[in-house]
């Protein structure tokens, strides 16, 4: 069994003691930044991203990726305890699993949450595994022509999913282009956009960007709003096992969340939050007792945290195999793959197998460490709730400014980085989300090296992107999802998605 | 805060209409992609065989330009009055300023004075940017900061960031 060996070899790599420190390290922070409101897994990613140039590619690489499936624990017990979602993909949890605390079945929600989330992970594991191999090979019979394709569809992708006004996400996509570009042309060796700054020549680094956009943004918008009351369960947690009929009705809602949180996260901008919203409808529309939802139905638990979970696992699949992300998170992974020079697409998995599988074996063991982090010690985690966010902003704040200092040792970048925390700041004021814009400035100069490679495959005739099959079906498939957004009746389902 | 305040707050309608989401967004992007077409207006565009340093950025300006054309006249076109900006928005000033402040002094003093007291600056100008932070909780938070960064990234990391100040 070839994926057996592949398995093995990825277990020989995770199971080295820096391996399992750094997976360890990853869930824990994970879990911390998760269970904090006001800091999510993208920010601190972004913080994180150029201390990972001082370790081994693999245990970075490892550390990060539990940084952002244990951010979907910790978030739950935020949600179930205190009524506010830790993150964002856990807001559905706290319909009703606030309200199962509120019935003094705290531990019970807690419990079926990180039992969800680890079966879920378990599966979602298994399916990289099981799909990373063949859609490797297709990626790697795609010439120029087929990948500057697939990069339109996957933009195209990720904004049509994600929330809010397409257009506007569409010019955040190539505002982040835009910013790709900046700095040498590898082709011309002009330089571009660099306002004669001899740092940018170098062009913008993906780690100053979004420190600036997501970390200080993100400080700058808590702190413009009224501190939250913070109305803690005060009751101590007694219980943790849920009971018989808890079993028996999360059973079937997790099998469900699984499945449908395996196939959203693979989409491009699909992922955690997604899955969860989906899953709660899926759950409240499919339920034999509906009215119980929003008074601590279980399978509203059960359902939204299997999904988040695993669709944040399955949403490294198309990173990982075709290097195109599907969300923030994955653009960061390319990231943290690029400051060590390696060149994120299909061939990473023939050219460094123990990285590749490494990893995919790393999620296993870091979601079994989950389980163990999150339920005997959730005193612990409760704790730290308890630290209000006006300490916690200055921390933050300080990792950011050393973080980006240390990514090149230069100070122009944390000057650089203070002003993309104030445009940060204002594309969230504009209702302009900026995660599309981070896809963009990744696959912005890797769409231009493809574009530049078709045109030269083509003599300059830009027809040969409609005149490849695959690569026409890509492109017809983009266009078909701009068309359905803009169709009325499929707006407003959109947008009561959303509402829901 | 109520409606009728809101309301108040940019009594003349032209301001009113330029306070909406859409109008400042598109205002934006355009503006952006007049500024990236006007600095690429030397670089060299080449043909589509042979693309030049200027080909790619000026298509996405022109692209940026006609999104950002769209947003605006969305948000001229809608309702009257839609979710406009409020006094509230404009009025987080401080956090924007004190926040931004904070990080520009630490990037220019880290290199000269070093971390110890650039981390002090950073707090200090930082800690003005929150409301209810009393000085003997900066303080506090400083001094806890010091240790954990000086710990995790000269003690732990090793990396080359001056300490002290050089004289």
């Amino acid at each position: 069994m070839e994926l057996l060996h592949n398995l093995a070899v990825g277990f020989g790599v995770a199971l080295t003691p820096a391996n399992l420190l750094f997976a360890l390290g990853g869930a824990l922070i994970g879990t911390l930044i998760g269970v904090l409101p006001g800091i999510g897994p993208i920010a601190t990613i972004a913080m994180l991203l150029p201390l990972t140039f001082h370790l081994e590619p693999t245990s970075g690489l490892i550390m990060l990726a539990g940084i952002f499936y244990g951010a979907q624990y910790g978030g739950s017990t935020t949600a179930i305890l205190v009524n506010l979602p830790g993150e964002t993909s856990s807001v559905v949890t706290c319909i009703d699993g606030h309200q199962m605390a509120r019935q003094g079945r705290a531990g019970a929600a807690l419990a079926v949450a990180a039992l969800a989330s680890f079966f879920a992970g378990c599966v979602a594991t298994m399916l990289i595994a099981t799909f990373a191999p063949p859609l490797t090979k297709v990626g790697q019979s795609f010439g120029a022509p087929e990948y500057f394709s697939l990069m339109v569809l996957g933009l195209i992708a990720a904004v049509v999913l994600a929330h809010g006004s397409v257009i506007k996400a569409i010019a955040m996509i190539v505002l982040g282009l835009l910013l790709g570009l900046v700095g040498t042309d590898g082709n011309t060796g002009g330089t571009r956009f660099t306002f004669g700054i001899i740092e940018l020549t170098d062009g913008i680094d993906i780690a100053t960007l979004a420190i600036g956009i997501f970390g200080l943004g993100e400080i700058i918008t808590n702190l413009t709003q009224p501190p939250e009351t913070r109305a803690l369960i005060a009751k101590k947690i007694t219980r943790l096992w849920p009971t018989r009929e808890d079993f028996h009705r999360a059973w079937p809602a997790v099998l469900r969340g699984t499945a449908l949180g395996s196939v959203l996260g693979v989409l491009p901008g699909g992922g955690a939050t997604l899955s969860a919203f989906a899953a709660y409808a899926l759950e409240k529309r499919s339920s034999k007792h509906p009215a119980q939802f929003g008074r601590g139905a279980v399978e509203g638990v059960a359902g939204p945290e299997s999904a988040n979970n695993a669709g944040a696992q399955t949403s490294f699949i198309p990173m990982l195999t075709l290097g195109i992300p599907g969300n923030a998170v994955m653009a960061l992974m390319i990231g943290a793959l690029t400051i060590h020079g390696i060149q994120p697409g299909p061939q990473i998995m023939s050219e460094r197998p123990g990285m590749f599988w490494g990893m995919i074996a790393s999620m296993w063991i870091g979601n079994l460490m989950l389980v163990i982090i999150n339920l005997p010690l959730i005193g612990m985690w409760v704790q730290l709730l308890k630290v209000p966010y006006r300490f916690l902003y200055l921390a933050i704040l300080l990792f950011c400014g050393i973080g980006v200092y240390t990514v090149s040792n230069s100070a122009a970048a944390v000057l650089l980085a203070a002003f993309f925390g104030v445009l940060g700041y204002v594309f969230t004021r504009l209702e302009c989300e900026p995660a599309p814009m981070i896809l963009g400035f990744v696959l912005g100069p890797l769409m231009e090296e493809n574009l530049r490679r078709a045109m030269r495959i083509s003599s300059g005739d830009p027809a040969i992107f409609v005149e490849r099959p695959i690569s026409l079906g890509l492109l017809i498939a983009a266009l078909a999802l701009c068309v359905l957004v803009a169709l009325p009746a499929i707006r407003s389902k959109r947008e009561e998605a959303f509402q829901e | 805060m109520s409606v009728g305040g809101e309301q108040n707050d940019f009594p003349h309608p032209f301001w009113r209409m330029l306070a909406r989401r859409d109008v400042l967004a598109g205002l934006l992007f355009i503006g952006v992609a007049v500024l990236g077409l006007w600095l690429s207006r030397d670089y060299p565009i080449g043909t589509a065989l042979r693309m030049g340093t200027g080909y790619v950025p000026r298509l996405l300006c022109w692209l940026l330009l006609g999104l950002g054309a769209v947003v605006l006249v969305q948000g001229l076109r809608e309702a009257q009055d839609a979710r406009p900006l409020s006094s509230s928005d404009v009025s987080a000033l401080r956090p924007v300023i004190f926040v931004t402040a904070s990080l520009v002094i630490f990037g220019l003093s880290i290199e000269r004075l070093g971390l110890i007291i650039s981390i002090l600056l950073l707090i200090g100008v930082g800690a003005v940017a929150a409301r209810g932070l009393r000085p003997f909780e900066t303080i506090a938070a400083a001094v806890v900061l010091i240790i954990l960064s000086w710990g995790i990234f000269i003690l732990g990391l090793g990396l080359t960031i001056p300490v002290w100040p050089e004289w």
